[in-house]
C-alpha cells in the first residue's frame, strides 16, 4: 500500500514541483507544494495540532506528484494534510454542501426550471456568496430535469449480463453525477461512440465517486462513498467488464485515490481500480484496431486542447491528442497551462475564485490570442470553468470525435 | 506500437524525442518526473579543458562518449539543438573564440560553449565595466559576494546595486520563478523598468539574476534592455533555475507539438524479449501496470541523481531499468577522492556503449540489438572537470537516434 507521508524523505528539495505548481505561480499565499508538503511534513506531529494552514491553498491538481523525479507523493501528502486540518478545525457548511454532488443532483432535478433560473439570478447568487461563500461568478451547470439513468433505462442493468457475446466487448459506462444530472447529451454521445466502435454498453448501478468530498477534505464521507461505489461496481469488475467513463477525475479517484489518498485497501478496491478506464485510454488501447480503421469527416475549426490535470495523472500520456489530430481540417493546438484553475469545487469558493482564475489565465489568454473556435477538455468542472472564462464552447473530446464520426 | 520509446525527460531524452519525431518516428517518452534540466544553468557545456576538443578528441580513450560519437556528429547535434531553440525564439549563441566565460552567482567563471543570448552577453572577455544588481527580497543572489570574487579575478566590476521589484511577492520567500512570472507580464515590465532606470543611471552594463521571464524570454530580455537603455546580462541562480526551465519547456513543447507522447510521473521497468531484443518497458500507472511496446528503447535516465543508476552499500552500482552491466569500481572506498574539487572516480561510472550507443556487456559485445543509452548514464567521462555534460547529452542522443532510424 502507498503511504504518501513516508515518501517525504525522498525529497531533495529540488523545487521542480514548485516551478510546475500553477497555484504557487498565481498567488504568494501558497508557499508551494514542496514547502507545504514534504518540507512541512516534519512539523506534523501525529498527536499535536498542525501548526500551519497554508496547505489549504493547494487545489489538488496533482502536477507536483507527476513532475517529481524522486517519487515523492507530494499531492497525496498535501491532500492528507488538508484532511487532518479539517478534522481538527472543522469544515464550513459550504464545503459539506458542495461536495455532496449526489444530494445536490437529486434535490435540484425535480425543481430544475426553478433551480436553473435561480442559479442564473444575480441577487440569488449574491446571497449565496454572502451567506455560504459560493462565489457569485462561479459557473454552475444547468439541471437536465431528469436523470440520465431514467432516460436510458433500457441500458441499465442490476448485475453483469450472463451470456457473453464474444464478438462484442461489453463496457460498463460510469456516467458519474455530472452526466446523470446535467449533461445527458455527453452520455448519449459516449454510448453512441462506443457502440459504433462495436461495444455493447450497459449502465451498471453506481454512485458518486466521492472525489468532491475528498477534495473538500471530508475523508470520512469520501470513504463511505468510495466503499459504496466499489460494492456496486465489484460484480462487473469481477466479471472482467471494463468500467469506462468520460468524467476523468472520477475515474482517477476510483483507480488511484481510493487507495493512495483515502487509504482503502483490499481485493475489492484493487479489482475495481484495475478495471477502470478513461474513455480515450480505453478506445486507444482496447479498441485500437477499430479506431485506426475509421475515417473521419472534416471539422473545419480551430481548437485548443487542454488535457485536464486529472487525465494527466492517469499516467497514460495524452491518448486523446493523436486521435483528435486525425480529424481533417481540425487544427488543434495544445494548452500552455498546467491547470485551468477550476479544480473541481476549488474555483467555486469565494476566497479561492480569483486565485483559480489567475491559475487558468495563461489558457484563457492563449485561447483569445489563437482565435480558438472552441476548447477541448475532459473533466466537466474544467469545461464549465473554461467556458465561463473564455466565453467559448468547451467540449469533451468524445463529443468532437462523435461529430467527426458522423 | 511506438517506434522509439525514450526513458527519461531531461536534456538527453527530450532532445532525442524531438529529433526522432521530426524524422517521422512515433515516439513515446516515459519519465519518472521532469528531468534535471530544471536544476541546470541552461547553457550547453561542451569542453572546457585545454587543449580544445577538436585537437583532443582523437586522443581520448575509446570509452569516452565523444570518442565514440566523433567530432562530426557533435557538430551536427549542436547545430540541430541550436535550430530547435532558434525556432522557439530562444536563440543560443557561441562565444567568439568558441568558449563563453560566464559569471556565476558565486562569482566564479563558468566556461561554456553555447548560451542563450541573455546569458551570453555576460561573456567576461568583454571588458565593458559592469554593475551587479540584486533584487530586493530575493535571497538566491547576493551581488556583493559575486562582485568581490569577480573583482579579485581582475574583472571590471563597478559595484553593486539593489533594485526593488514592484509587485514581487512579500508574503513568503520568493523563488526565481516568482520573479520570472512577473516579467512575463507586459505591464509589470513597464512598471519595473520605470523604477529601475534612475537607479541604474551611469551604469554601462548590468548583470542581474536570471529571472527575466519564462515564456518569451528573448523578447522580454530585449525589451528590458531597450527600456533601460543599456546592455544587460543574466546570471543563473539556484533551482528552480529559470534558464534551465526555459529550455525544458521549449524542448517539452517542441516534442509535444511534433507528436511525442510524454508520460510523466512513472518509473519504468524494462522488458527483455526473445533472443537479443528488448520488447519495451512496463510502467506502474494509476490502477494498473501498463506495457509500452517499442521497436527500440533509448535509456536517457541519467546518473545517480537522475535515477538511472543506483548504488548499494556493498559497493555495487545498478542500472535501474534493464539492470545492465555498469562500469564501476567494486570497492566503495575508492569511489570518492577526498580532494573535493579534483576528479572524482565515480564520475566515470556508467554504461559502456558502442558507436551506435548500444550498451555493452562486460565481454564487450552489445547486450541487446535494439536498446540504446545516452547522456549522463554513459561511462567514461569526467563531465565536471571536462565541462562536457550537455555536449555529451546532445551528441549521444543524436547518435542513438541516427542508429535507430538509420
Amino acid at each position: 500500500m502507498i503511504q504518501p507521508n513516508l515518501t517525504a524523505d525522498l525529497c531533495l528539495k529540488c523545487n521542480i514541483c514548485t516551478a510546475a505548481c500553477p497555484v504557487a505561480a498565481a498567488t504568494d499565499l501558497f508557499p508551494g507544494p514542496k514547502a507545504v508538503g514534504p518540507q512541512a511534513e516534519r512539523y506534523r506531529h501525529p498527536r499535536l495540532p498542525l501548526p500551519d494552514a497554508s496547505v489549504m491553498w493547494c487545489s489538488a491538481c496533482g502536477v507536483c506528484s507527476r513532475v517529481c523525479p524522486h517519487d515523492v507523493k507530494v499531492a497525496e501528502i498535501n491532500t492528507q494534510a488538508k484532511a487532518r486540518l479539517v478534522e481538527e478545525r472543522g469544515a464550513p457548511l459550504r464545503d459539506r454542501l458542495i461536495s455532496n454532488t449526489e444530494l445536490i443532483g437529486r434535490l435540484g432535478t425535480p425543481l430544475a426550471p426553478i433551480a436553473n433560473l435561480s442559479l442564473r439570478t444575480r441577487p440569488v447568487r449574491w446571497i449565496m456568496e454572502k451567506t455560504i461563500g459560493i462565489h457569485r461568478e462561479a459557473p454552475m451547470p444547468a439541471y437536465a430535469g431528469s436523470t440520465f439513468r431514467a432516460r436510458m433505462r433500457r441500458y441499465c442493468v442490476e448485475k453483469p449480463p450472463e451470456q457473453n457475446d464474444a464478438s462484442r466487448v461489453t463496457v460498463a459506462f460510469f456516467h458519474g453525477c455530472s452526466t446523470n444530472y446535467y449533461e445527458h447529451e455527453l452520455g448519449r454521445i459516449t454510448i453512441a461512440v462506443l457502440e459504433k466502435l462495436g461495444c455493447r454498453v450497459i449502465l451498471p448501478p453506481q454512485t458518486c465517486c466521492g472525489l468532491a468530498m475528498q477534495s473538500n477534505s471530508l475523508f470520512e464521507d469520501a470513504r463511505r462513498q468510495a466503499q459504496q461505489n466499489v460494492a456496486l461496481l465489484l460484480p462487473f469488475a469481477e466479471a472482467g467488464i471494463p468500467i469506462v467513463g468520460t468524467s476523468t477525475s472520477c475515474l482517477l479517484t476510483m483507480k488511484y485515490d481510493y487507495q493512495a489518498t483515502l487509504g482503502l485497501s483490499g481485493r475489492e478496491v484493487e479489482l475495481v481500480a484495475a478495471q477502470t478506464f478513461d474513455v480515450f485510454e480505453f478506445i486507444t488501447t482496447r479498441l485500437r484496431e477499430t479506431l485506426d480503421g475509421l475515417t473521419f469527416e472534416p471539422l473545419a475549426s480551430r481548437a485548443i486542447y487542454h488535457a485536464s490535470c486529472k487525465l494527466r495523472s492517469h499516467d497514460v500520456g495524452v491518448p486523446t491528442l493523436p486521435v483528435l489530430r486525425r480529424i481533417p481540417q481540425l487544427e488543434v493546438t495544445l494548452s500552455e497551462a498546467e491547470c485551468c484553475g477550476g479544480a473541481g469545487t476549488y474555483g467555486m469558493k469565494r476566497e479561492k475564485y480569483d486565485v483559480a482564475r489567475q491559475v487558468g489565465s495563461p489558457l484563457f489568454e492563449q485561447a483569445r490570442e489563437w482565435g480558438a473556435d472552441f476548447v477541448i477538455s475532459e473533466s466537466e468542472t474544467c469545461r464549465w470553468w473554461i467556458a465561463k472564462h473564455t466565453r467559448l464552447p468547451a467540449l469533451h473530446p468524445i463529443g468532437v470525435l462523435y461529430r467527426a464520426m458522423k | 506500437m511506438t517506434s522509439l520509446l525514450v526513458v527519461g525527460a531531461g536534456l538527453t531524452g527530450l532532445f532525442a524525442a524531438v529529433l526522432a519525431a521530426r524524422r517521422g518516428a512515433s515516439v513515446t517518452v516515459v519519465a519518472r518526473g521532469r528531468g534535471n534540466l530544471e536544476l541546470s544553468h541552461g547553457c550547453i557545456d561542451v569542453w572546457k579543458a585545454d587543449p580544445p576538443l577538436a585537437q583532443t578528441i582523437n586522443h581520448l580513450p575509446d570509452t569516452h562518449p565523444y570518442a565514440l560519437a566523433g567530432f562530426e556528429a557533435l557538430e551536427a547535434a549542436l547545430a540541430a539543438f541550436c535550430q530547435i531553440t532558434t525556432e522557439a525564439d530562444y536563440p543560443f549563441t557561441a562565444g567568439p573564440e568558441d568558449s563563453l566565460l560566464l559569471p556565476t552567482a558565486l562569482g566564479t567563471i563558468h566556461v561554456t560553449a553555447y548560451a542563450p543570448l541573455s546569458l551570453a552577453q555576460g561573456h567576461m572577455a568583454d571588458k565593458t565595466p559592469f554593475v551587479l544588481a540584486g533584487l530586493s527580497g530575493f535571497r538566491d543572489f547576493y551581488p556583493a559576494l559575486a562582485a568581490s570574487s569577480l573583482k579579485r579575478a581582475g574583472l571590471p566590476v563597478e559595484g553593486t546595486v539593489e533594485l526593488p521589484v514592484p509587485g514581487a511577492p512579500l508574503r513568503r520567500d520568493g523563488y526565481a520563478t516568482d520573479l520570472a512570472y512577473l516579467f512575463d507580464r507586459p505591464a509589470s515590465r513597464q512598471q519595473i523598468a520605470r523604477v529601475w532606470k534612475p537607479l541604474l543611471a551611469g551604469a554601462k552594463r548590468v548583470g542581474l539574476p536570471a529571472v527575466l521571464g519564462l515564456r518569451q524570454s528573448s523578447a522580454v530580455f530585449l525589451e528590458m534592455q531597450e527600456r533601460l537603455g543599456l546592455p544587460l546580462f543574466e546570471i543563473p541562480t539556484l533551482p528552480p533555475s529559470v534558464p534551465g526551465l526555459r529550455l525544458e519547456r521549449i524542448l517539452r513543447r517542441t516534442a509535444l507539438n511534433a507528436g511525442v507522447q510524454i508520460v510523466e510521473g512513472v518509473p519504468a521497468v524494462g522488458q527483455a524479449g526473445e533472443g537479443s531484443r528488448v520488447r519495451g518497458v512496463v510502467v506502474e500507472s494509476a490502477g494498473r501496470s501498463r506495457f509500452h511496446e517499442a521497436g527500440a528503447v533509448l535509456l536517457a535516465t541519467g546518473d545517480v541523481l537522475g535515477g538511472g543508476l543506483e548504488t548499494t552499500p556493498d559497493g555495487r552500482v545498478r542500472e535501474t531499468v534493464f539492470d545492465l552491466p555498469v562500469l564501476h569500481d567494486g570497492d566503495r572506498a575508492r569511489w570518492i577522492n577526498p580532494a573535493l574539487l579534483d576528479e572524482q572516480p565515480f564520475e566515470r561510472f556508467g554504461l559502456r556503449v558502442d558507436r551506435h550507443m548500444r550498451p555493452l556487456g562486460m565481454d564487450g559485445t552489445t547486450v541487446y540489438d535494439n536498446l540504446y543509452a545516452a547522456g549522463s548514464l554513459l561511462a567514461g567521462a569526467d563531465r565536471i572537470n571536462e565541462g562536457s555534460r550537455q555536449g555529451i547529452a546532445l551528441v549521444t542522443a543524436f547518435c542513438a537516434v541516427e542508429a535507430v532510424l538509420g
